[in-house]
């Protein structure tokens, strides 16, 4: 089980990345989430007019937030963290009032349609806990993902977070997320470009009635 | 835009987590809040021409609030856990506020009721006067519920409680006017005509007591949206997503002018003034604005994309 001299973290470097949707594949294997709903994604976004054109991308997961929102607010403490900061959903205790959804600013909590509770990326614990790497991290070709414990100093993860330049996402949510990305960009992590599009989409499509 | 030419090819949203039942809820819950109240008031000033409205209020309170949490239940997406909400409470987070304050406020509606109907005047009081900061809270605590969900701009916001407890008021006042006034119509036919005049202008009384609600809220809504423009990025897409995007129609057509200014000219207009077919018009209307702001606070607080 849980130690509780570690903290788990996770570094993606996205000079490394190539987009090439190997970790989504692995978590839905791995994670067996039906169709629609996602615990980890790529992000893909395209900047700037032919002939001055690139795409940004960014493998989204599970913040596993220090200061988790979901965990404050979930009613029943299904959400709750471990000692070693991994967020959890017990599936048998959560009621499905999707408080905890609603409080996320980082849209990476869903409903599971098939067991109607709400799930998400737990860094995959249960590999974790067999001394095994997490599904994305253990598929990426080009170890763009790494993970490990950031208290144990002479880590992977530790000495990369020292040397390197990181972001997190959102960090005014005041939440201090546990994924760092390496040379992520501004556009790929914000949400606002999307807002172009939405003004003249109906509201109630997203709906689910 | 500030990223220039940017498209996003692909991501995934997840849908809405809170549909309508919530917002019905917070409809309901603002109904039977405000309705207390008034009730409470009736009660205390002990007059007897508020008696009639003290009495069908302390019947509506504990009645819409049996409505209302079968919406949250509805809601649920394992509705028989209802329960694990009492025996897994965890008190950071506001729903477990709620649901302790949804069961003590009912059972205190009931005695209250059961005071007025009974004519225990001392008693009726005291259960008021105790059962005005419950009432109170079973609405500020819905609220708090959208402004403690960090995430979303539209909710996070200090205004947040005030601007439902006020929004409960007016809903309430309007009820409480549309029923009196079927009373009236076809249901006090033994009354003499001195006692319908009383009867009637009590109701257009209560009615102006809404218009001068409304224009506390109107001012609560301005301040809000005033703050949201001048705020953060996220929170000025709120707010133009209120002035300008999917919800302007429902925010500035039906919770401002159809449910604000038109019943407040409606109720304190000169030639409209002394009607109580006006003061019906305008409650209904007050009525179909309040559910219409709810909307526009649950759905479209989450329309914002978060990924």
């Amino acid at each position: 089980m849980a130690e509780e001299n570690k903290r788990y973290a996770m570094v993606i470097d996205i000079r490394r990345c190539i987009a090439c949707h190997a970790c989504t594949v692995a978590c839905k294997a791995e994670m067996a989430t039906p169709l629609e709903v996602n615990a980890t994604w790529m992000k893909i976004v395209e900047k700037g007019a032919f002939p001055d054109v690139r795409r940004f991308w960014l493998p989204r997961l599970c913040n596993n937030c220090t200061d988790a929102i979901c965990a404050r607010n979930c009613p029943t403490k299904a959400t709750y963290k471990r000692d070693d900061g991994i967020v959890m959903v017990d599936q048998h205790r959560c009621i499905g009032c999707k408080y905890c959804i609603a409080s996320c600013p980082y849209d990476v909590r869903y409903i599971n349609p098939l067991k109607n509770i709400v799930q998400k990326c737990y860094f995959c614990s249960h590999r974790v806990d067999a001394g095994l790497l997490p599904a994305c991290v253990e598929t990426c070709p080009t170890r763009a993902m790494v993970f490990g414990d950031t208290n144990d100093s002479k880590s992977e993860i530790s000495q990369i977070l020292a040397s390197n330049a990181t972001v997190v996402l959102k960090k005014e949510m005041q939440t201090d997320p546990q994924v760092f990305y390496i040379s992520a960009d501004e556009a790929a992590m914000s949400s606002i470009e999307e807002r172009i599009n939405y003004y003249t989409e109906p509201a109630f499509i997203k709906l689910r009635i | 835009m500030e990223h220039g030419d940017v498209n996003v090819v692909y991501s995934v949203e997840h849908q809405l987590p809170l549909i309508m039942y919530i917002g019905q809820y917070f409809f309901f819950t603002g109904l039977s809040a405000g309705s207390f109240v008034i009730s409470v008031i009736a009660t205390l000033l002990g007059r007897k021409e508020f008696k009639p409205i003290g009495k069908i209020t302390a019947i509506l309170a504990p009645a819409l609030l049996i409505i209302a949490p079968l919406n949250l239940i509805l809601d649920l997406e394992q509705p028989l856990r209802f329960w694990h909400l009492f025996l897994y409470y965890n008190w950071t987070s506001p729903i477990t506020y709620g649901s302790f304050l949804l069961t003590a406020y009912p059972i205190m509606g009931i005695i209250y009721a059961v005071m007025v109907f009974t004519n225990r005047q001392k008693a009726a009081k005291v259960f008021g006067i105790l059962g005005i900061p419950l009432a109170i809270s079973v609405h500020g605590y819905t609220g708090f519920i959208l402004a403690l969900a960090k995430a979303r701009s539209l909710w996070n916001t200090a205004a947040m409680p005030t601007i439902f407890i006020v929004s409960a008021m007016i809903s309430g006042i309007g009820l409480v006017v549309i029923i009196s006034a079927i009373r009236y119509r076809w249901f006090d036919k033994k009354a003499d005509a001195e006692q319908k005049e009383q009867d009637k202008k009590v109701i257009l009384q209560l009615a102006q007591i809404m218009a001068y609600v409304i224009m506390m809220d109107l001012f609560l809504v301005l301040s809000d949206i005033l703050v949201l423009l001048t705020a953060h990025s996220d929170a000025y897409e709120a707010g133009w997503l209120l002035l300008s995007g999917n919800f302007a129609f429902l925010f500035v057509g039906v919770e401002i002018i159809l449910g604000s200014f038109l019943p407040i000219l409606l109720v304190l207009g000169p030639k409209s003034r002394k009607s109580l077919t006006a003061a019906v018009i305008a409650s209904i209307l007050v009525n179909i604005g309040v559910y219409a702001m709810r909307f526009v606070m649950v759905i479209g607080g989450q329309t914002p994309p978060l990924s």
